[in-house]
């Protein structure tokens, strides 16, 4: 094989063979991807696939545990912050992060060496070059998200930056704020910066990208030209190998005839979600598929009472329940399992049969002043063995156990209060695939007594598996509802990433 | 004038300028001149506990181990100069006792990562017990008089040397902290940590800074202290640091970080000071002093932390929506 230096030198970055272990889940496993001058790296994948772990590691924070990293056709040999600016590499995150209480000015030359006369003027010349207008006295609080973003990008300039990474840049901007956006970036791109743009939303990929890299289980699966590549084929280069639409759950399908929905909204809008409208029926499990941010928990969160509801009504049993209070809805029989365990859904520290009953201590049943221990391990042994959790002894602390079986906790925990409906969001991210069979079986006996669920999931064979009924959220928005037999992994994958409508688009 | 007003050192120039009006209309002998140069005489020993406490309240933490760092200091150099010790080689102890226990603390917080109110109790603890160790459970008395002299010896009219140096420290400090590169640090490490790091600001070796100027600050304040009160017990400055907390709050600082400057928490030990003066001038007992301050203290928290709270409500709100308005070209 014959290398071509001259093309590997015009590289601004390049990364080969980066491996990344985190304790036994390995997150990088191989990856090479490089960027030119001028160049915009599309570069698309789902939750986990480890795009920021790679990040992390091109800025610096992380230390790759094999492969290397090249600036400029320099090897990097320190793996630190400082020395990925120096080298010209400055992320811009998701949601800025700059000084709320310091000026615009402040913010962008914070951190920068020069006497302060000379960067004031070179603050003036970035600016007019991308010919933007903005008071640098004003306070960072008072800018919107776009306004952040450009600041962001602004500092990255002044840095000097030859490669910059755009992470989900327009994930919170409105639509005029997106072409905007996308104008600097042209101009950007003209002036020999490498930019690369991660983004959920395959239509902007094609506007805006020279290059495109799918990423998926640490994994780059697809590289190369925009040019080279359709949305059908990044689709596909999105969905597992060994993806078989065909094998499909034999279950029985659900009898629809003489059922009324159990749960309905109409028109329901809040923060982060607008105009969905859905019913879910008796034993039915209702797939909501989407990326991360799509506006799916946001949705959960509001449903439980957590959140405002901006407009619309949501519906149990015939009754109104919008806008009540968790406590309320709880008491009408709605039930959440939150997707981090951790954070929102288990004591760790109390034992197991503390956790089970949690949902039913601010009732009677366990005791009106004193807690009833006997009626505590009573439902607390009759979940356990049911679900199959894996314990040591009800007095196990709920901390010590298991991904898989917190998560069975949790679920059962909701059980215990004989719930209507149960949403449960991502309710197998991060846990083996035993538990992750235990908790189907879960769901399956929640169908069986008649209780509705709604399954808020990114993985798109588990909606698959699992749903009677499926809709896709895309920004916030309901786009595509399909029937059992209509439900495919690439088409659930297509509408989540902004492609046609659910329906359309199948295998 | 809006923007004026909006500077929070002013506003708490104001309050202090509305305090002493309105003490002084009910006791006219307040407006006098002497008076109230005595505010800020007096109010030299919490100038310094709180200019120094600022910079870990700007960058975020809390130091509550200053009281007692204050009376170690006192009593270690109060010792030197009994002993016959020369007033430079008691200043330099005490000073170096004062950046110790910063270093320990900035250690505890910045590198263990342990949270700053506990970890700084805890020094607090073992601080105090050294005092009582150290003294034996003695008053340190005796001091020079050549020392004890200077708290009384004035540099211009009725200010004090003591004030006077306090000043200049403060507009350095104040200088520093808003026209450096790196003095910028400190409020940009407690604004936003995160972002900090992003930019390249060792966010870590910032915090530590902070502790030991705090501990300097406070073992000079200890110095003061001595020469002011003439002796030492082994309970010296037991409680200032709620008080010194409370003068940055008072002075504009917000406890969470990232706002605030030293100009304002030297105007927030005045008024600080001021208020025992104010009850015996109002004819009450300086009992209510702690009550008052407490008070005080909570009062201007809770506003703070309810404006605070409202607001970043507001904005998470307001990128929910975003993502959701204005994509009239892609919802039939």
């Amino acid at each position: 094989m014959i290398k071509h230096s001259e093309a590997v030198d015009q590289k601004l970055f390049t990364a080969s063979g980066i491996i990344k272990t985190f304790g036994i889940n390995s997150v990088l496993k191989g990856i090479d991807l490089s960027l030119g001058e001028g160049e915009v790296l599309a570069l698309i994948g789902g939750n986990g696939a480890g795009k920021s772990t790679l990040m992390k590691i091109i800025m610096g924070i992380y230390q790759p545990d094999q492969g290397s990293v090249s600036i400029a056709g320099e090897k990097m040999t320190v793996f630190k912050p400082s020395s990925s600016l120096a080298r010209g590499i400055y992320m811009v995150p998701q949601e800025p992060l700059l000084f709320p209480n310091m000026t615009v000015e402040e913010n962008v030359l914070i951190g920068l060496g020069e006497k302060p006369g000379i960067l004031k003027k070179r603050l003036k010349e970035t600016m007019a070059e991308i010919n933007w207008k903005l008071d640098l006295g004003r306070k960072a609080m008072s800018l919107s998200i776009a306004e952040q973003q450009l600041v962001e990008l602004l500092r990255g300039l002044m840095r000097q930056a030859r490669v910059l990474i755009l992470d989900e840049p327009t994930s919170a901007l409105t639509f005029d704020e997106v072409e905007s956006l996308f104008k600097i970036v042209e101009d950007l791109k003209k002036k020999g910066i490498g930019i690369i743009y991660i983004t959920h939303r395959l239509t902007e990929v094609f506007q805006i990208a020279t290059h495109v890299a799918i990423m998926r289980d640490g994994v780059i699966t697809l590289n190369g030209k925009i040019s080279e590549f359709t949305r059908e084929m990044l689709v596909k280069g999105l969905l597992p190998d060994d993806c078989k639409e065909a094998e499909r759950q034999e279950a029985e399908e659900l009898d629809y005839t003489g059922l009324m929905p159990v749960f309905e909204l109409k028109n329901f809008s809040g923060y982060g979600f607008w105009d969905i409208s859905l019913k879910i029926y008796p034993g039915e499990v209702l797939g909501v598929a989407g990326v991360v941010g799509a506006g799916r928990t946001e949705l959960a969160v509001t449903v439980f009472g957590k959140d405002k509801v901006l407009s619309g009504t949501a519906v149990l049993d015939g009754k109104d329940v919008t806008g009540l209070s968790t406590r309320e809805i709880l008491k009408v029989g709605i039930n959440y399992v939150p997707e981090d365990r951790r954070l929102n859904g288990l004591f760790a520290i109390s034992d197991v049969a503390a956790n089970m009953t949690s949902a039913l201590i601010t009732g009677k049943s366990m005791g009106k002043l004193f807690v009833n221990r006997k009626a505590e391990y009573e439902i607390t042994s009759r979940y356990v063995n049911d679900f199959r959790i894996k314990i040591t002894g009800l007095d196990q602390s709920a901390g010590s156990l298991s991904g898989g079986n917190q998560q069975k906790i949790v679920i059962g925990r909701s059980l215990a209060t004989g719930p209507r409906l149960v949403i449960l969001d991502e309710p197998t991210r991060g846990i083996d695939a035993a538990a992750r069979k235990d908790v189907y079986g879960i769901i399956h006996k929640l169908k069986k007594l008649g209780v509705a669920v709604m399954l808020i999931s990114s993985d798109m064979e588990e909606i698959v598996e699992l749903s009677d009924r499926a809709v896709v959220v895309y920004q916030g928005r309901i786009r595509g509802e399909l029937k059992k037999q209509e439900i495919t992994q690439s088409g659930l994958m297509a509408a989540s990433f902004g492609v046609g409508e659910g329906k359309q688009v199948e295998g | 004038m809006k923007k004026f007003l909006k500077n929070r050192e002013i506003n708490s120039f104001l309050f202090l300028t509305v305090l002493i009006f309105l003490v002084g209309l009910i006791n006219q002998s307040f407006w006098k001149p002497e008076t109230i140069i005595n505010c800020f005489n007096d109010s030299v020993v919490f100038t310094f506990l709180s200019a120094g406490i600022a910079f870990v309240i700007l960058t975020g933490e809390i130091d509550v181990s200053i009281g007692a760092v204050l009376g170690l200091s006192s009593a270690v150099g109060a010792t030197l100069l009994r002993d016959g010790y020369g007033i430079g080689a008691a200043v330099s102890a005490a000073i170096l006792v004062g950046a110790l226990v910063g270093l320990v603390n900035g250690i505890g917080v910045a590198v263990l990562n342990i949270p700053s109110l506990i970890f700084t109790l805890g020094v607090n603890g073992v601080v105090r017990g050294i005092i009582y160790v150290y003294t034996k459970g003695a008053w340190v008395e005796n001091l020079p008089a050549d020392f004890t002299i200077f708290s009384n010896r004035f540099l211009a009219g009725n200010v004090t040397y003591f004030y006077g140096a306090a000043l200049v420290i403060i507009v350095i400090g104040h200088l520093i902290l808003t026209k450096t590169r790196k003095g910028k640090y400190f409020v940009a490490v407690g604004d936003n940590a995160a972002g900090a790091t992003l930019v390249g600001i060792p966010a870590d070796k910032t915090r530590i800074m902070a502790y030991v100027l705090c501990g300097v600050f406070a073992s000079m304040a200890g110095i003061i202290y001595a020469s002011r009160i003439g002796f030492i017990t082994p309970t010296a400055g037991s409680g200032y640091e709620m008080k010194a907390i409370a003068a940055c709050v008072l002075g504009g600082l917000s406890l969470t970080g990232g706002i605030g400057s030293l100009a304002g928490a030297a105007i927030g030990a005045v008024i600080m000071s001021s208020i025992s003066r104010i009850l015996v001038f109002l004819g009450f007992s300086s009992d209510y002093d702690n009550t008052i301050t407490g008070f005080l203290l909570l009062t201007i928290v809770v506003i703070n932390t309810t404006v605070q709270n409202r607001g970043a409500l507001k904005n998470r709100h307001e990128i929910l929506a975003a993502k959701t308005a204005g994509k009239g070209g892609q919802k039939a």
